[in-house]
């Protein structure tokens, strides 16, 4: 069996992906994957630790995760999908009401 | 049975009841008719209410009457407010409660002010309504006048310092709202700023030593801080500060030195409330808190511990005395004649407390008693003729301002093209009158009016008597025993020092007769000096009451005096029956008249001998080879009075007495100048308050508002740097969420 760490470190590696595209990109979509990154890899924490622990509570959340994942990805899109509808683009740069 | 003391309180309470309702009626029915007719503006309740106290006063003081020993009743009426202390780590509570002290000292200020009060009320019906000039506002002299009467009557029936402090306090608002009460002139403005401030120097030190006297006993109690077991348990050193901050209070109140300036200047008030607050009650309590002093003095525990402090009380006086009785030399004002007399006066008064203060510690408990009971017997004596006689200037003011109204109306309407100021009696100095400019309380605008106003001069000559010290009248008891009192003080072993207040107050003595005099010869006798004398009637209502009562009051000192007035006031030991009127007066006689058997007893004759002689003879001698003069032709005073006009022109003709150098001397200048005492005054403010308050002004600028403002600009530039933090973007939020979280975790893994 693999070494649960590597599982770990595969997932810190996902996590600063994901977290990199998240700041650094302009257009949505590319950000909402790279949440969508960024929950997988805690996801494969999840399931690490339940491997490691011999618990099956950390699958069970890692498929509570995931269903919640997919519902927020299409609220996401569904926003997108508004934003754009009223601002003809989904640059986050143009998403900046927060400001005032 | 009903007692007067269960009413006792409504003293202070009715007047303090009476003042807001007169302010709110006067403010709603101001300028009706039956409002100015029937209800005088407030007058009338006024007087009612100042009548309704003086019974109660009266009936109280009833039982005081023929009581053989001076037995004191408290009445603690409740608790005013009460707190908790931490003292050495246990929880005390205290409480300051509200209640009445009667002794025969009490009672005594009690009549005083109360008869005095409601006299002037009387008197100001007619002083204050008949003038225009007060159209209109006299509901507000009312409600002041009766605030201010209770002040006094509560101060005096207080059962701890703290409420008599609190009831002093309640006495300067109202000296001060009542000088003030022309301040549209700012001279009169001016004058209230200063007696408030004045006595305020006082009021602060007698804080100071009301705190000290707390911290002493832990009650402001008269029973608690009298009782003789605690004042043995108290250190001596501290309690004497006391005592000298508490004095220091009573000198500003009663205007003496260094804390005289505010007096003279406080006759911008209407003349009833110099008659009322600068005479007769409000400078008394300074007294009264000096009196109050006396079980102090009096203790065994303290015997020969506070000499210094008596001496120091009799050397103010003296100095207080000879003082203003010198610059009453040249005052031309009639009313400040009187300020300055009554000033010198109460000097007197201090003197005689000092001595007796001196004597109870040093162990001389009767005479002590017999000094105390003269000075307060001085203190009504001198209430009544100070009352009196600020009421008769208040008449003479008042007719002379009423025909100079008349004149000048005539005058402009008639004679537009001559220089005629006024009838067709012309005096000396009659042509040059500027009638815009007259003074109507000018004594040089006078004289002549003893034939005119003979009520008046009548109550003015008889005031002044007691004020001298004329034999048999009013005021030569008190003031023989006060002079008395200080001369067999520095008589007595220790006491050397006495002897400076008393030889001041002897030679005062005949000053008073001088001053007192000149001002009598100067308004009733001669030849009028100006028309507006000439013309003057006696004719406004209801003054003559007052007067009448006060000189009948003055001529029956004699009645107190054989009443063993000063025996009763100072420790009731006195039978007051009038079977024993006669022989009372017999040994008040004998006592005054004839050297006694008791030690010093043939000098202590000869002061009271030449006493009489200086005060009697040569100050008003003097007087009248000065301002003496017969009445204008045809003009008759009344018989009691003529005599005395005709012996002071006798006296003028046969005596060229020449003051010219006098009167041109630096002396005179600088008594025309107070003694400088203003200048000095303004001058020390300029050097040290001026600079003291723009030093705080430039602390308040730039420490205070400096480091408010400091907050403000640094935040108003601190969020201006953090605003640009706020983009907006969500991934730069999402970036700040993602460092803070890195941080929080290295934060945690370093402290792990």
């Amino acid at each position: 069996m693999i070494d649960p760490m590597w599982a770990v470190v595969l997932g810190i590696c996902l996590f600063t992906i994901g977290l990199w595209g998240a700041v650094t990109r302009k257009n949505a979509i590319i950000v909402l994957m790279c949440i969508e990154i960024i929950l997988n890899a805690v996801n494969l924490n999840f399931v690490a630790a339940a491997a490691q622990h011999g618990d099956v509570t950390g699958w069970v959340y890692t498929v509570f995760a995931i269903a919640i994942a997919a519902a927020e990805v299409a609220i996401g899109l569904a926003i997108f999908l508004s934003f754009y509808g009223h601002n003809e683009t989904i640059s986050l740069d143009e998403m900046e009401l927060l400001k005032h | 049975m009903v007692s007067a003391i269960d009413y006792a309180l409504w003293i202070p309470v009715l007047p303090i009841v009476a003042f807001p309702i007169i302010l709110f009626l006067g403010n709603v029915f101001k300028g009706m008719p039956a409002w100015r007719g029937r209800w005088k503006e407030g007058g009338t309740i006024a007087t009612i209410v100042i009548g309704t106290c003086l019974g109660l006063s009266i009936w109280l003081i009833v039982g005081y009457i023929g009581q053989v020993t001076g037995n004191e009743s408290v009445g603690q009426i409740g608790d005013w407010l009460s707190f908790h202390m931490v003292e050495n780590g246990n929880l005390v509570s205290y409480s300051l409660g509200f209640g009445m002290y009667l002794d025969h000292v009490s009672v005594m200020l009690l009549f005083v002010a109360s008869f005095l009060c409601f006299l002037i009320a009387i008197f100001s019906l007619g002083y204050m309504n008949s003038d225009p000039v007060n159209l209109d506002r006299n509901h507000r002299f009312y409600a002041e006048f009766l605030l201010f009467c209770a002040g006094m009557l509560g101060m005096v029936l207080a059962d701890n310092f703290l409420w008599l402090f609190i009831f002093w306090e309640i006495m300067g608002l109202c000296s001060y709202l009542l000088i003030g009460f022309y301040y549209e002139r700012p001279s009169a403005s001016y004058a209230a700023k200063k007696a408030f401030l004045t006595t305020r120097v006082g009021d602060i030190f007698l804080l100071i030593g009301l705190l000290i006297l707390w911290n002493l006993f832990g009650s402001l109690d008269f029973s608690v801080v009298w009782a003789e077991d605690n004042i043995a348990a108290v250190d001596a050193g501290t309690l004497k500060i006391a005592l000298f901050m508490m004095f220091v209070g009573a000198v500003g109140k009663s205007a003496q030195f260094p804390l005289h300036v505010w007096l003279p200047d406080a006759m911008e008030g209407p003349t009833p409330v110099s008659a009322l607050i600068h005479a007769a009650t409000m400078v008394n309590a300074g007294l009264y808190l000096v009196a109050r002093m006396f079980p102090f003095f009096a203790s065994p525990a303290m015997a020969g511990e506070f000499t210094d402090l008596a001496m120091l009380i009799a050397w103010i006086g003296g100095i207080t005395a000879f003082m203003a009785a010198l610059i009453a030399f040249v005052q031309m004002d009639i009313k400040k004649v009187l300020a300055y007399s009554t000033m010198s006066q109460l000097a007197y008064i201090f003197t005689g407390l000092g001595a007796a203060l001196w004597f109870a510690n040093t162990g001389h408990e009767e005479i002590a008693l017999l000094a105390f009971g003269a000075s307060m017997f001085h203190l009504f004596n001198h209430a009544m003729a100070k009352g009196m006689l600020f009421m008769a200037s208040g008449s003479v003011i008042h007719e002379m301002h009423h025909v100079h109204h008349e004149v000048a109306h005539h005058d402009s309407g008639e004679s537009a093209a001559g220089n005629a100021a006024g009838g067709d009696h012309d005096g000396g100095q009659g042509g040059g009158d500027d009638h815009d400019h007259f003074d109507a309380q000018d004594m040089s605008n006078m004289g002549g009016l003893a034939s005119k106003m003979p009520i008046t001069a009548t109550a003015m000559a008889v005031g002044s008597a007691s004020i001298i010290g004329i034999p048999l009248i009013g005021g030569f008891w008190s003031k023989e025993g006060i002079i008395g009192a200080a001369w067999k003080a520095s008589l007595t072993s220790g006491g050397a020092w006495m002897l400076g207040p008393a030889l001041l107050l002897l030679i005062t003595a005949g000053m008073t007769g001088f001053y007192m005099s000149r001002m009598w010869f100067m308004t009733f006798a001669g030849k009028p000096n100006t028309p507006v004398a000439n013309g003057v009637v006696e004719q406004t209502p209801f003054i003559p009451i007052p007067l009448i009562t006060l000189t009948v009051v003055t001529l029956g000192g004699i009645v107190f005096a054989g009443f063993e007035f000063v025996h009763w006031v100072a420790d009731g030991h006195a039978e007051m029956h009038f079977t024993h009127v006669l022989s009372g007066i017999g040994s008040e006689m004998k006592h005054a008249f004839l050297p006694s058997g008791e030690e010093n007893g043939a000098l202590i004759f000869l002061v009271t001998m030449l006493t009489i002689v200086i005060s009697t003879i040569v100050g008003p001698a003097t007087a009248m080879a000065l301002y003496g003069g017969r009445l204008q032709k045809g003009e008759k005073a009344k018989p009691w009075l003529a005599w005395l006009v005709s012996l002071s022109s006798r006296v003028r003709r046969n005596n060229h007495f020449d003051n010219s150098i006098w009167a041109n001397s630096g002396l005179a200048d600088s008594l025309h100048q107070r003694l400088h005492f203003d200048a000095w005054y303004d001058a020390a403010m300029l050097k040290i308050v001026v600079p003291f308050a723009n030093a705080c002004a430039w602390f308040d600028q730039h420490i205070i508002d400096g480091a408010i403002k400091g907050i403000e600009y640094g935040s108003q530039e601190g969020s201006s740097v953090i605003r640009r933090l706020t983009t907006g973007s969500g991934r730069d939020y999402i970036m700040m969420v993602a460092l803070g979280t890195l941080a929080i975790f290295v934060l945690i893994w370093g402290v792990a």
